[in-house]
C-alpha cells in the first residue's frame, strides 16, 4: 500500500515536473534565448520561411500552457464555489445548480467555446471600449465553459465527506460550518482539487487549439493551436506533414504530464 | 420507472437550455440598436440579425425556427440556410458519426485486449502513453496528415477518414473504460462462486461479467457521443465536407447569429436524442434499470 503511494507520488512529481519543464524550455528558448531553436530538424516553416518549425512550435507551447493552466484554475475555483454553494443551499437551489452544470458539461467545450467567442468578437465589433485582447478573453471563455465538470465532482466529494463519521462527530461536539470547512472538508479536498485542476489543463489547451485552429481565435503572442491553424496551406506543399509533427509531440507530452500528476495526486485525497 | 423518467427529463433538460441560453446571449448584443458604432459590421448581417431572430417580439426566440419550418432562408442571403438543407446536414454529420460510433467500439474493443494481456512496461505504455498519446492528439492533427490523400478523392472516402480520425479518442477511452470495468468484475466473490462451482470461465464471462459490464458501457456512451460530435467540427473542416460541423464553424466565423441559435439547439437535440436511446437500450440490457421502476 506504502509502495503504491510512493509510486503514485512519484509520478505526481515526475507529472508536474514534466509539465513545468515545458513550460519553462518553451519561454526561455522563445522569449530569452530564441537562437537556441535556429537548428531544426524538421526545417524551416514553408510560409514563414524566417522562422523554424521548432521555434514556432515550442514558442507555442508556453502561450497555451499559460492560457491553460489559468482557465484551468479559474475554471476549478468556480467549479468550489459552484460547489460550496450548492451544497450551503441545499434543496431545489442545490437541483437547479446540479442541472445547469449537467447541461452545460453535456455540450462538448469547443461549441460553447465558439458561442462565446462569437459573443464577445461581435460585442467588441459594436463596441470597440468593450474588446477585450485574446488571451484574457480565451482564458474566461475557458473557465466559462470548463466549470461544469469540476463543480459536479467537487459537491460530490463534499456530499460525500460529510457523511463520514468524524463530520458528524465534529457537528455533535458543536462544529460550526466555518470550522467544518477549514479543519475538516478542505484538508480531505485538496489533493482532489490539485487532482481536477491538472486534470483541466489538457481539456482547456485542446479546447483553445481547436477554437484557434479554425482562425475564431487570434491569441498572441502564437498558440499552438493557432499556429497550426495558420499552417494548414502548408501540407499542400511536399513533406508538409513535418510542420504539424512538433506540435504534435508537444500537446502528447503536455496530456501525459497532466496524467500522471492528476493520477499521483490521488492518494492524497483519501 | 422513475430513475428512468428522472434520467430522461435530464436528458432532455439540454435542449431548452442549450436553445435559451445561446438565443438569449445573442439577444442581449447590441446589434439592434441605432448606433453609428454597429456600422463596423456589414448591413446585411445586422439586418438579418433583426429579421431572424425576432428581437424585441413576444416569444421572438421561436422566430428562427418559424422561417425554418416555412422553409425560409436563415442568415444572410449567400451563406444561409434552409430547413430543408439543415436537415441534409445534420443527416451528413450523423451518418459520418454512427460510421465514427462503430469505429470506436472496434478500437475499444482492440485496446481492451491488448491492454488486458500486457504486463510491466507494455502495461505502461498501454495504461498511459496510447491513452496520452489518443487524448492529446486534436482531430485536426491525423485529419490535416490525411487530407492532402483523401480530401479531393471523392467516393466517400473523406467521410471514411473523418470517421476514421474522430473515432480514436473516444475508442481509446471506451477501450480503457471498458478494460477497468471488467477486471473490476472479475475479482467480485460472485465470479469466483461461479467458477468455484464448475462454470467454464468463457461462460461465467458471458453470463454474468459481460451483462454487469454493460450498463457502465453505457454510460459512456453520452460523452463519446459528444467527443464523436464535437470532433466531427475539425474534421469535416479540415475534409472539407458540406455538413453540420462545417455549417456550423463557417456561422461562427461570418458571424450568422441565427443559425448559430438553431445549429446549437440542433446540436443539443441530437445529443438528447442520443441519450434517450441509451435509456432505451438500458430497458432492454439492464435488468437493474427494470426493476428500479417496480414496486
Amino acid at each position: 500500500m506504502t509502495a503504491t503511494r510512493d509510486r503514485l507520488r512519484r509520478s505526481a512529481w515526475a507529472g508536474l515536473g514534466l509539465l513545468l519543464g515545458l513550460w519553462a524550455f518553451s519561454f526561455a528558448t522563445s522569449a530569452v534565448w530564441p537562437a537556441a531553436l535556429g537548428r531544426c530538424p524538421f526545417g524551416y516553416d514553408v510560409l514563414r520561411p524566417d522562422s523554424t518549425v521548432c521555434e514556432l512550435a515550442i514558442g507555442g507551447l508556453w502561450v497555451s500552457l499559460s492560457i491553460g493552466i489559468a482557465a484551468g484554475a479559474l475554471a476549478t475555483l468556480f467549479g468550489l464555489l459552484v460547489a460550496m454553494g450548492a451544497r450551503a443551499a441545499g434543496g431545489v437551489l442545490e437541483e437547479g445548480s446540479l442541472r445547469l452544470a449537467d447541461a452545460f458539461f453535456a455540450l462538448p467545450d469547443v461549441l460553447i467555446l465558439m458561442v462565446l467567442q462569437l459573443a464577445a468578437q461581435t460585442l467588441a465589433d459594436v463596441h470597440p471600449e468593450l474588446k477585450i485582447a485574446p488571451a484574457p478573453l480565451m482564458v474566461a471563455s475557458l473557465a466559462a465553459v470548463g466549470w461544469s465538470g469540476p463543480a459536479r465532482m467537487f459537491r460530490n466529494r463534499l456530499a460525500t465527506l460529510e457523511t463520514q463519521d468524524f463530520i458528524a462527530a465534529s457537528k455533535a461536539l458543536g462544529a460550526g460550518r466555518p470550522f467544518l470547512l477549514r479543519r475538516h472538508l478542505w484538508p480531505a479536498m485538496r489533493g482532489y482539487l490539485l487532482a481536477i485542476l491538472v486534470a483541466r489543463i489538457p481539456a482547456a489547451i485542446l479546447a483553445e487549439s481547436t477554437v484557434s485552429f479554425f482562425g475564431i481565435a487570434k491569441v498572441e503572442p502564437m498558440s499552438l493551436g493557432r499556429y497550426l491553424g495558420t499552417s494548414y496551406a502548408s501540407l499542400l506543399y511536399p513533406s508538409g506533414a513535418r510542420i504539424v509533427v512538433p506540435a504534435w509531440i508537444l500537446l502528447v507530452l503536455v496530456v501525459l504530464g497532466a496524467a500522471l500528476s492528476a493520477q499521483g495526486a490521488e492518494p492524497e485525497r483519501n | 420507472m422513475p430513475r428512468t423518467v428522472g434520467r430522461i427529463g435530464r436528458q432532455l433538460a439540454v435542449v431548452p437550455i442549450a436553445a435559451l441560453g445561446s438565443y438569449l446571449l445573442i439577444a442581449a448584443l447590441p446589434l439592434g440598436a441605432e448606433e453609428d458604432s454597429k456600422r463596423q459590421l456589414p448591413p446585411e448581417l445586422v439586418a438579418s440579425y433583426r429579421r431572424d431572430l425576432g428581437i424585441g417580439e413576444p416569444l421572438g426566440f421561436l422566430k428562427p425556427w418559424q422561417k425554418l419550418f416555412r422553409g425560409e432562408r436563415l442568415g444572410t442571403s449567400a451563406q444561409g440556410v434552409t430547413g430543408e438543407e439543415l436537415l441534409r446536414k445534420i443527416s451528413g454529420s450523423v451518418g459520418v458519426g454512427c460510421v465514427a460510433m462503430v469505429l470506436a467500439l472496434t478500437w475499444a474493443l482492440a485496446f481492451a485486449a491488448l491492454r488486458s494481456q500486457r504486463r510491466g512496461s507494455g502495461a505502461w505504455a498501454m495504461g498511459k502513453l496510447i491513452p496520452a498519446i489518443a487524448f492529446g492528439t486534436p482531430v485536426f492533427i491525423p485529419a490535416l496528415l490525411l487530407a492532402p490523400y483523401v480530401a479531393e478523392a471523392g467516393h466517400w472516402l473523406p467521410e471514411l477518414a473523418a470517421a476514421l480520425v474522430i473515432s480514436a479518442s473516444p475508442g481509446i477511452f471506451l477501450g480503457a473504460l471498458l478494460t477497468d470495468a471488467v477486471r473490476a468484475e472479475l475479482s467480485r466473490d460472485y465470479v469466483r462462486t461461479a467458477l468455484g462451482k464448475g462454470l467454464a470461465p468463457g461462460a461465467v464471462f458471458r453470463r454474468h461479467v459481460v451483462p454487469n459490464v454493460l450498463p457502465a458501457l453505457l454510460d459512456s456512451i453520452g460523452p463519446v457521443a459528444t467527443a464523436l460530435l464535437a470532433g466531427s467540427f475539425a474534421a469535416e473542416r479540415v475534409f472539407g465536407l458540406p455538413y453540420f460541423g462545417q455549417l456550423y464553424v463557417v456561422a461562427v466565423l461570418q458571424k450568422q447569429v441565427a443559425i448559430v441559435v438553431v445549429a446549437t439547439t440542433c446540436f443539443a437535440a441530437l445529443l438528447a436524442a442520443v441519450g434517450l436511446c441509451v435509456e432505451l437500450v438500458r430497458l432492454l440490457v439492464d435488468p437493474r434499470a427494470r426493476a428500479a421502476g417496480q414496486p
